[in-house]
């Protein structure tokens, strides 16, 4: 097809689009991973053959950062797998429309809310890269206490909490927990840091090429790592696991309101929960565990109850004042 | 460039006929106006009223004044200005020593030395950066194979990298210069007993003045506009380009990600008022100029060999490694060869390529079109119109890609041009477009002062039309002008991401924003695999289109002969 008629082919397009969107295509924008997305769409496809769905994948901040732009005019009918923390910002709450089908309001209240609600979910890991750590003599850390020993310094990458939803999601469950202790936790690690990434999935991807001994990321990318065949241990740490909801949420300004709650039911289905599992830390459809696998590479099978009790809710009201003071540890 | 220029040339004309060339450059002119104004000047007007309003929607400057007051800002300040004017340092004598090596040497391999400026203009950004790691990280090649430890992350890392990435666009610009200045100046210089060294001093570096300024300013705002880099290789480092993407994607704050993006505007304006000065003080290039031929000179290129090895070889090895990398089983562990990253997990798989390239070719054919007829309207602009419209030609070179897409998207997404606009192949085409104007308007400028003035001026006294007169008198000179121009367009389009990423929709997606995809997705071997294709794709693109153009303009000759 030349130019031409690719241009005209569009100017058709966009001439036929109304009518197209109303014979049940969703669009969805996602900060999912681009290889699970197929996975679901597939077990989607299976369960919901009438639904066309598109989906568009961006990093969480992007994909904030774009919902707000648009927000005279949103685009897409779905968010789907957002950070919670991400969707409780007043300006995106304010975008979404209530949200309720019959297995939805079966999930516990604490995976749910009015305009979202969380199948999924993340949690704090580091990735140790065991050649690293062994070429350099160094032990194997266990706790965030660990990471502020001396011997570590210049070898821990850290999210940066002032760019990333990761890097805040792990300093507000510290300092939600530890108050004061916590920032001074934070300090002293900070000495320790080589780097503070824009991306929480960076600090394991450096570590587990060997640029640093230790990056503190996420479970799922250390997972992910390890699968790969990097010479990587995945430690969870045991005095603060920080972790994070993947909400999922219909826009007010949707006109397919009644396809993309099919849509937001069916990913609450077990149907959808036991393809969850291949690829997630967390899944809070009633009755999921971590599977062998995972619990064989480093995740504790008691994971659920080792979470840390942080009050989403808190953490949005308080994100500025997190992420400011957060920034003086930085500039140290 | 303009004023005072060719107020005579009016004169000269017969006055019935002043009216119609009047029309005719107005009409020029136009197109390209409009197109800064909506692409350029109201996303941006739009980006700095957001900046001075409050969230109770009145005005306020409170945000500049929390930038003036706040210590880590004035550092990122100071840092981002330290690097500009470091790699700008760098860049523009390494690159005005390989323009020179290429136009006034007998070095051989010049054809390698344009295939290695080629790469870092048609390499997908992210790329760039990761091959930089890959070579000199603490995990790198150099160290893997030395021992050596150094630690890339930081000031010198990312001098580097900026460095290669503004080496290119030096070249490009002072190329045109170099390639325009008269044969005949040197043998006059050579028979009154000039030095070398004086003539390098008296005839080259003046005729060089506007393009080495020009250079100077693009590689100046580019440095200190850009993210990718400073993200990936910056380490603590902290730069004012970083501070807006921590704003706008870390903390939703617009307001602030605006001001700060306004703040680097500023070191721009600067440098465009400079830009304008030295754009009028430069003499023209004589007329009809003879081709330079370099004379016999070993020690002369000696030097230079050694230059241009030190400024190209490791932007050949920064690439060499991608594609190495994106063969490699997992690097840097196992290094046995595979070619399984070629197998991309994408939904759309390489369809983006194929956006890519209709885009591209889009904004390299419109881009140049439009470039053309603003460079020659502005030789007959004067006061304050030629003013704002170089102005608004070069400000994009300030505006980091993450604003445009931004600006574009606060602009475009609703309003009357959004139902045209938003998710076209219309709005990509537009945002790399403009995303890199200002290279390509400082290209065509310094390229079309070679059209001689005195040629155009009996052109309209025999009473050539207009059309003929361009057709056959500036075509000829401008040619290799609008062909680099074409190509940078096509070439950067094909690769850009900053812009874009905020622009491409479920069902249109793009070649670059497929490789950060697969980057974030956890397959570094992936992107690198994509990227390769990405590479290949435009280089045998534009190896086509070049081998057509030459094909045409032989035809074209041969036709003239006969007639």
């Amino acid at each position: 097809m030349g130019i031409r008629g690719t241009i005209t082919g569009i100017f058709f397009l966009c001439l036929l689009a109304p009518a197209t969107l109303r014979a049940q295509t969703l669009t969805v924008y996602s900060a999912l991973e681009e290889d699970e997305i197929a996975a679901y769409l597939e077990g989607a496809h299976k369960a919901l053959p009438d639904l066309t769905i598109n989906v568009m994948r961006l990093s969480t901040g992007d994909l904030a950062a774009r919902l707000l732009a648009e927000s005279a005019a949103p685009r897409n009918d779905v968010v789907w797998g957002q950070a919670v923390s991400s969707l409780l910002d007043p300006r995106l709450a304010g975008l979404l429309a209530p949200l309720s089908s019959p297995r939805i309001d079966a999930m516990p209240a604490r995976y749910r809310d009015a305009t979202w609600y969380a199948p999924t979910g993340y949690v704090t890991a580091f990735c140790v890269n065991t050649e690293a750590l062994a070429s350099r003599h160094l032990p194997m850390p266990r706790t965030w206490q660990d990471l502020a020993k001396p011997v570590y310094r210049g070898e821990v990458v850290m999210p940066d909490a002032a760019s990333s939803g990761v890097g805040f999601m792990q300093v507000s469950a510290i300092t939600q927990l530890m108050g004061e202790r916590g920032w001074a936790l934070l300090g002293k690690i900070g000495e320790n840091v080589a780097q503070y990434t824009p991306s929480g999935s960076s600090p394991c991807k450096l570590a587990r090429t060997g640029e640093y001994a230790i990056g503190v990321s996420l479970a799922f990318v250390a997972l992910q790592s390890i699968d790969a065949g990097y010479p990587v241990t995945m430690v969870v740490p045991s005095d603060n696991v920080g972790y994070e909801l993947e909400g999922s949420a219909i826009m007010k300004a949707s006109k397919n309101k009644a396809a993309a709650t099919r849509f937001l039911d069916y990913l609450a289905s077990p149907d959808a929960a036991r393809i969850y599992a291949r690829f997630k830390t967390i899944v809070t459809v009633p009755g999921s565990k971590p599977d062998a696998r995972q619990v064989q590479m480093g995740l504790p099978p008691d994971l659920d109850a080792r979470l840390a009790p942080v009050d989403f809710r808190m953490a949005a009201r308080e994100r500025s004042a997190i992420i400011a003071r957060f920034k003086t540890l930085e500039d140290h | 460039m303009g004023s005072g220029v060719n107020t005579a040339t009016w004169s000269l004309a017969p006055v019935r006929r002043e009216g119609a060339w009047r029309a005719v450059f107005v009409a020029l002119a136009t197109l390209p106006l409009l197109g800064l104004l909506v692409f350029v000047a109201w996303p941006l007007a739009l980006i700095v009223l957001r900046s001075i309003t409050g969230d109770d929607h009145a005005w306020t400057f409170a945000r500049y004044a929390a930038l003036l007051g706040s210590p880590r800002i004035l550092q990122a300040g100071w840092h981002s200005l330290a690097m500009g004017a470091t790699v700008t340092a760098i860049s523009v004598s390494a690159g005005f020593a390989v323009a020179f090596a290429l136009h006034r040497s007998r070095l051989p391999g010049k054809a390698v030395m344009r295939f290695a400026l080629l790469l870092p203009i048609l390499s997908p950004s992210l790329v760039q950066a990761l091959g930089i790691i890959f070579l000199l990280g603490r995990a790198g090649l150099v160290h893997q194979v030395t021992g050596w430890n150094f630690d890339l992350y930081g000031f010198w890392g990312l001098v580097f990298a900026n460095a290669c990435y503004g080496l290119p666009q030096v070249v490009l610009i002072v190329s045109s210069s170099l390639a325009g200045t008269d044969r005949r100046y040197y043998d006059g210089a050579e028979v009154l007993g000039a030095s070398r060294w004086r003539q390098f001093l008296d005839i080259t570096l003046p005729q060089c003045r506007y393009a080495l300024v020009a250079a100077a300013f693009v590689v100046f705002t580019v440095t200190v506009t850009d993210f990718g880099n400073a993200i990936v290789i910056g380490g603590r480092y902290r730069v004012l380009a970083t501070e807006i993407y921590a704003a706008v994607a870390g903390q939703l704050d617009f307001g602030l990600g605006a001001a700060i993006g306004t703040v680097l505007l500023l070191p721009a304006v600067l440098s465009i008022a400079v830009e304008r000065m030295v754009a009028r003080r430069s003499g023209r290039v004589a007329d009809g100029a003879m081709v330079v031929q370099a004379p016999r000179n070993i020690a002369r290129d000696v030097g230079l060999g050694l230059v241009a090895f030190v400024a190209l070889a490791p932007i050949l090895a920064t690439t060499a490694i991608v594609v190495y990398a994106s063969f490699a089983r997992l690097w840097p562990y196992k290094l046995g060869v595979t070619l399984a990253n070629y197998h991309v997990n994408l939904a759309d798989g390489f369809a983006p390529i194929v956006t890519s390239l209709q885009v591209s070719l889009l904004a390299a054919l419109v881009g140049t079109a439009l470039l053309f007829s603003l460079a020659l309207a502005q030789r007959r602009m004067s006061g304050p119109l030629a003013a704002v419209s170089s102005f608004l030609a070069l400000l994009p070179a300030a505006v980091p890609g993450l604003v445009l897409g931004i600006g574009y998207l606060v602009a475009f997404n609703d309003g009357p041009l959004s139902g045209w606009l938003y998710g076209s192949i219309a709005i990509l085409v537009a945002c790399n477009f403009y995303h890199y104007h200002a290279q390509g308007y400082l290209a065509m400028v310094a390229g079309l002062r070679n059209v001689p003035a005195a040629l155009e001026e009996v052109a309209q006294c025999l009473g050539a039309g207009t059309a003929r007169r361009i057709g056959e008198v500036v075509l000829p000179y401008a040619a290799p002008t609008l062909a680099s121009v074409f190509f940078f367009l096509f070439m950067r389009s094909m690769v850009t991401l900053s812009g874009v990423v905020f622009l491409v929709t479920p069902a249109l997606n793009l070649a670059a924003v497929a490789v950060m995809q697969l980057d974030m997705n956890g397959s570094v071997s992936q992107a690198a695999a994509y990227a390769t294709c990405v590479m290949v794709v435009t280089g045998l693109a534009v190896a086509a289109m070049r081998l057509a153009a030459a094909r045409a303009s032989k035809m074209v000759k041969r036709s003239r002969h006969v007639a």
